[in-house]
């Protein structure tokens, strides 16, 4: 049998086959691995955003003009983005695949990053965003292809949660 | 300069290029005035407008874009200055109605009643083209260039408060879905 792709990869080519273009962005080390390889891919315009809810502007304005986008952040910015999502994307019907890179679990060396990463299901919960966190490397593919296809069916936002067992814990540089 | 006049001038540059407009009077004003196709009413998410427009921009480079903003509202995003300064698109005229204040919630002072310079902000930001007008006059001047000229552009002006127009009844999903028919039919 042959090696899963690494999941970065998996994660690029559901991209790549859903048609999505803009990426904004507040780069974090999970979706870095993705992130990183999609500013040399002329496929993909990335976007270095200041703050998370302006990647969820930017894309709520690449949807009204008719392209598809991505967001990533890492969980530590998530709340940042709940006025846009709610007042934005939901309240327009507007699908945004969210990313994020998930702090504050196994492996954690930051006791800040736990109360916002553990908050996060329970708040998407609350907007009724469904959300998604494949756990081996073989279910990226499925799960995101899965979660692309129903945010623009939807037209509402869906998150894919990357938790350390996936994508491995940051490490504390000294 | 009133906030109807401002929209006034920039309607009278425009033909089916699209406009994003500020929740609140920016909307309101916008809607009385002309209801058009091309019209993006963000209707909450205040301080987003900015961020959106910047995204219709980089999504549809071959038309001029043009965003509403207000000084409460930009106030909360000043990163998205910075943003679209990197991003640099050229399609991209943001302009900002400055009436200094919260008007929506009373009136209440915001910043650049106590000195913030939004101009100067964005000149520090990096965005190449920035105007700063108080009359009426100075805007369609800038306005002018704006649509003449590469960007991107943010025209500070300065407007005087005297209240908006009807609180209009439309259906935010019903409004994206019509913008987005003018790109993608």
């Amino acid at each position: 049998m042959a090696d899963a792709m690494a999941w970065y990869d998996s994660v690029i080519q559901s991209l790549r086959d859903h048609d999505i273009w803009l990426v904004p962005y507040v780069p974090d080390a999970a979706g870095w691995n993705v992130v990183s390889r999609l500013e040399q891919d002329p496929a993909f315009l990335t976007v270095p955003s200041a703050r998370e809810e302006e990647a969820v502007g930017i894309a709520a304005g690449a949807y009204a003009a008719g392209k598809r986008s991505a967001v990533f952040m890492q969980s530590s910015g998530f709340g940042n983005t709940v006025n846009g999502l709610a007042q934005l994307a939901i309240s327009h019907r507007i699908p945004v695949p969210l990313f994020i890179g998930m702090r504050g679990g196994l492996g954690e060396f930051n006791s800040v990053q736990v109360p916002a990463a553990q908050a996060i299901p329970r708040v998407l919960d609350a907007l009724n965003i469904q959300h998604y966190a494949p756990d081996r490397e073989e279910d990226v593919s499925k799960v995101v292809d899965g979660a692309i296809e129903l945010c623009y069916a939807a037209r509402y936002p869906v998150a894919v949660l990357f938790y350390s067992g996936l994508v491995g814990a940051k490490r504390a540089t000294s | 300069m009133l906030r109807r006049e401002a929209l006034r001038a920039l309607l009278d540059r425009v033909t089916t290029e699209p406009i994003v407009a500020n929740l609140g009077s920016a909307t309101f004003d916008l809607f009385a005035a002309e209801d058009r196709p091309a019209n993006f009413y963000t209707s909450g998410a205040m301080g987003l407008v900015s961020s959106v427009g910047l995204g219709v921009a980089l999504a549809a480079p071959d038309r001029k874009v043009f965003v509403v903003d207000g000084d409460g509202s930009i106030l909360m995003n000043l990163g998205s200055l910075a943003t679209i300064a990197r991003m640099g698109p050229a399609n991209l005229v943001h302009i900002v109605l400055d009436n200094h204040q919260w008007a929506e919630t009373g009136g209440q002072p915001t910043h650049t009643a106590a000195g913030t310079d939004l101009a100067e902000v964005a000149k520090g930001a990096g965005i190449p083209h920035v105007a700063a007008v108080t009359t009426l006059e100075g805007l369609e001047e800038a306005l002018d260039r704006a649509v003449a000229e590469d960007g991107p552009w943010c025209i500070v002006a300065e407007i005087e408060e005297t209240g908006h127009g009807p609180r209009p009844i439309f259906n935010p999903e019903e409004n994206l879905l019509i913008f987005r028919r003018t790109f993608v039919p």
